[in-house]
């Protein structure tokens, strides 16, 4: 009960995240996911919504409208973050410390779906194939933002390429 | 005549090559031949025990690979092949293809090939790897396990689906990776979905049309367990409703009671048994009380699924001790005394064996190295805990607990049993863990798990060991240390030979009697499957089994996930080089001299 009621705030705390981005005048579009969304009409592009497994016209993505991680780089909402993960239970699949378990790694710097602060947003937000549930739902968009932060401030090994003995 | 009675007769080889006749005349019967590989754990005693012996100690040195397949799958591949009727029959993990080999061929070319819809989702609800253990053949039909919650019954000449029943639901975290266990008509089924926060189940499907006709719950009251008054009896428990009042209120409804391992059936008892896993979260501290019966074996009627008697091998499980191995039926002299026993080797560490008539606790010891009880006291049934190995949130981190939540013995790694011998093989684990429980929220279809559990080697340092066991006194006979966790099923053979694989990609044969390693081949990937054997159409003994690393996530660890570029992971400290030896992938191997 109390979960639906929040899903509900994180629609529209979503919409007021574009309209802060942007300061611009709103309408509602429609995303992939079928989620609505305020746009701001006077930007040249819809929201970040790629996926990796999609090919483009030309060869190269559409350019997204700035959807800024209001934590970037800041060391307290990643600690935060470092408690969200558990709590959410993303390190069932993800591993203690995101090093992979039935889900990906999300420690070596390298993406499905993108590793942009937006890009892992929308992975959290709307989920991803193969089992990655959409959170949308259950947390509100500062948290989400808290665990990117989180995720990004995961330091990579030194060399992911070459692994020898 | 029912198998284990059968393979207690197989007093010298000389009979075993008899039975193997008869078993080629007996061709399309529910499990009873040597010469054909039926059902999972070769017969209803699930011995894992074939009387061939045409493949000796003396001339196992001149096995080698006479045919290979690569599946193209690269998850995990436990479980084994099928063989019946001359015909080959192997599942692959996720997306659940099934493959039927023409044996009197030359190369072994398909006969068909069954692909059915499996919903990637279910990938991502399952705790460790997209598994599948197995296929089951009866009655002239070929059952088994979508990892997405259906059961599907296939026709063996043609490939073309029979049936296709939904048992189980992945959006409330259930996946079916379990080989479905056939009794007369019908085929017994239960989900996995510990870390997923399940209502344990077991159902009981109509083997001619798939319908569900009896559902059977492993926690809640008394009327949801199916447990009648009158005729469930415990050995050792009393009161009523004891899957639930063993627990918080309500928080049994989301408690895990998984069942995923192997069953048995007595068919002069009439009782099917079946090991309940884990409960749920791993943080215990939010589940006061035994939370029955998790961490238990239930003994039911196949019919109606009634519960004529239970045990907790691991009363409040703190340590995620599934009890869903393989329960083996053997009658052994205990004492003394000719008793008809049930042998269990627990995730806890102990080897039971139990009088499988009435649940009785006759021996238990540990079978590897064991610090969170002193012992099973045999008075009560119950496990002397020791009280500074007890997990939860506010324990903060608990170090060294042994075994790990692996278990001693992975229940995927299932037991064979030789009468020849009177041992059972085992492939153990050598590690032991540190264990951090943490307050969990329940979220549907997430994870419920709630505890950080990183393993260590044992002492010695070998992450595992192959042993013979002998079960009437309890007491380890032989042991083969290897340097990896041992994960792979054992078979036993009339030829006093047994088989198993390595993690680091060593198929072996050992000598029955001392545990000495006469043959070993490097296969393509590490084993985690179970070994077969079979005769094939020219008279010949062949050796089936899938090579194939995975079923839990630390073994993909390093480079060996190879399918996804973007997934690049740390070794887990403890296995740090098992990526040196091996990579996955899924390869079909068949042996022969």
């Amino acid at each position: 009960m109390m979960r639906s009621t929040r899903g509900l705030t994180v629609v529209l705390t979503m919409g007021s995240l574009f309209v802060g981005a942007a300061c611009g005048k709103t309408t509602p579009a429609r995303t992939p996911g079928g989620n609505i969304v305020q746009v701001d009409t006077q930007s040249a592009a819809p929201p970040a919504v790629r996926h990796d497994e999609r090919v483009f016209a030309g060869g190269s993505a559409p350019s997204a409208i700035s959807f800024p991680n209001p934590f970037a780089g800041e060391a307290m909402p990643a600690a935060e973050g470092a408690q969200l993960f558990p709590a959410n239970n993303c390190d069932g699949c993800h591993g203690g410390g995101a090093v992979g378990w039935v889900g990906p790694s999300l420690t070596a710097g390298r993406w499905r779906f993108g590793g942009a602060d937006a890009e892992i947003f929308q992975s959290i937000y709307y989920g991803r194939p193969h089992g990655m549930p959409a959170y949308g739902g259950l947390l509100p968009p500062d948290m989400i933002w808290k665990l990117v932060t989180y995720i990004k401030s995961l330091p990579p090994p030194k060399d992911v390429p070459t692994e020898s003995w | 005549m029912t198998q284990y009675r059968l393979v207690h007769r197989l007093a010298a080889p000389a009979l075993g090559v008899l039975l193997s006749a008869l078993g080629a005349s007996q061709a399309g019967g529910q499990g009873t031949a040597d010469g054909q590989w039926t059902m999972p754990a070769k017969d209803y005693a699930a011995t894992r025990f074939s009387g061939l012996a045409q493949i000796t100690a003396d001339n196992v040195k001149n096995l080698r690979p006479v045919w290979t397949f690569s599946t193209g799958v690269l998850g995990g591949h436990e479980g084994q092949p099928l063989v019946v009727n001359n015909t080959m029959y192997v599942v692959t993990p996720w997306p659940n293809v099934l493959y039927a080999f023409d044996l009197t061929q030359e190369g072994y070319p398909l006969k068909w090939k069954y692909r059915p819809a499996v919903d990637p989702n279910a990938v991502g609800v399952s705790c460790c790897d997209a598994v599948n253990r197995g296929a089951f053949y009866a009655d002239g039909k070929i059952v088994y396990n979508l990892l997405d919650g259906h059961t599907v019954a296939i026709d063996p000449a043609t490939g073309k689906q029979l049936w296709n029943t939904k048992i189980a639901d992945v959006t409330h975290g259930e996946t079916t990776p379990m080989a479905p266990f056939i009794v007369k008509d019908r085929v017994i089924v239960g989900p996995s979905g510990g870390e997923f926060g399940i209502h344990g189940w077991l159902k009981g499907l109509d083997l001619k049309t798939g319908r569900i006709v009896w559902t059977a719950y492993n926690i809640g009251p008394d009327s949801e367990l199916l447990a009648k008054p009158g005729t469930f009896k415990p050995f050792y428990d009393k009161g009523a409703d004891l899957g639930r009042t063993t627990w918080p209120t309500d928080v049994w409804e989301h408690g895990g009671a998984p069942v995923w391992g192997w069953m048995s059936y007595d068919p002069d008892l009439d009782l099917l048994y079946y090991g309940v896993g884990n409960p749920g979260p791993y943080n215990p501290e939010q589940r006061p009380g035994d939370n029955k019966w998790t961490a238990s074996v239930l003994a039911r009627r196949p019919e109606d699924g009634s519960l004529v008697w239970a045990y907790q091998f691991t009363p409040h499980d703190s340590w995620d001790y599934d009890a869903v191995a393989e329960m083996i039926l053997a009658d052994l002299t205990i004492n003394g005394q000719p008793r008809k026993v049930l042998v269990h080797f627990d995730k806890n560490g102990f080897a039971y064996t139990m009088d499988r008539a009435t649940g009785q606790v006759l021996v238990a010891e540990p079978f590897v190295d064991v610090n969170w009880a002193k012992r099973i006291d045999l008075t009560t049934g119950r496990p002397v805990v020791d009280s500074s190995k007890l997990t939860g949130a506010s324990k903060g981190n608990v170090l060294n607990i042994c075994p790990t939540l692996e278990g001693g013995k992975s229940p995927a790694a299932p037991v064979a049993y030789s009468p020849r011998t009177g041992f059972f093989y085992v492939s153990t684990n050598n590690m032991c863990m540190d264990y951090q429980a943490v307050q969990v929220a329940r979220i549907a279809g997430t994870p419920y798990i709630g505890a950080n559990s990183p393993y260590h080697a044992g002492l010695g340092g070998n992450l595992g060991a192959i042993i013979a066991w002998d079960a009437a006194t309890g007491r380890k006979v032989w042991e083969t240390k290897e340097r990896y966790p041992a994960w792979s099923g054992m078979l036993a053979t009339g030829g006093d030979v047994v088989f198993y694989g390595t993690l680091d990609g060593w198929f072996k044969a050992a000598d029955a009697k001392t545990g000495r390693v006469l043959w070993k081949f490097k296969v393509g990937s590490g084993v985690v499957g179970n070994p077969i054997t079979y005769t094939g159409p020219d008279g010949k003994q062949y050796v089936a089994v899938y090579a194939g690393i995975g079923g839990d996530w630390f073994l993909l660890s390093g480079d060996v996930r190879s399918d996804d570029p973007a997934d690049v992971r740390d070794p887990a400290a403890f296995i740090r080089d098992l990526a040196r030896h091996t990579s996955q992938g899924g390869i079909v191997y068949v042996f022969a001299l």
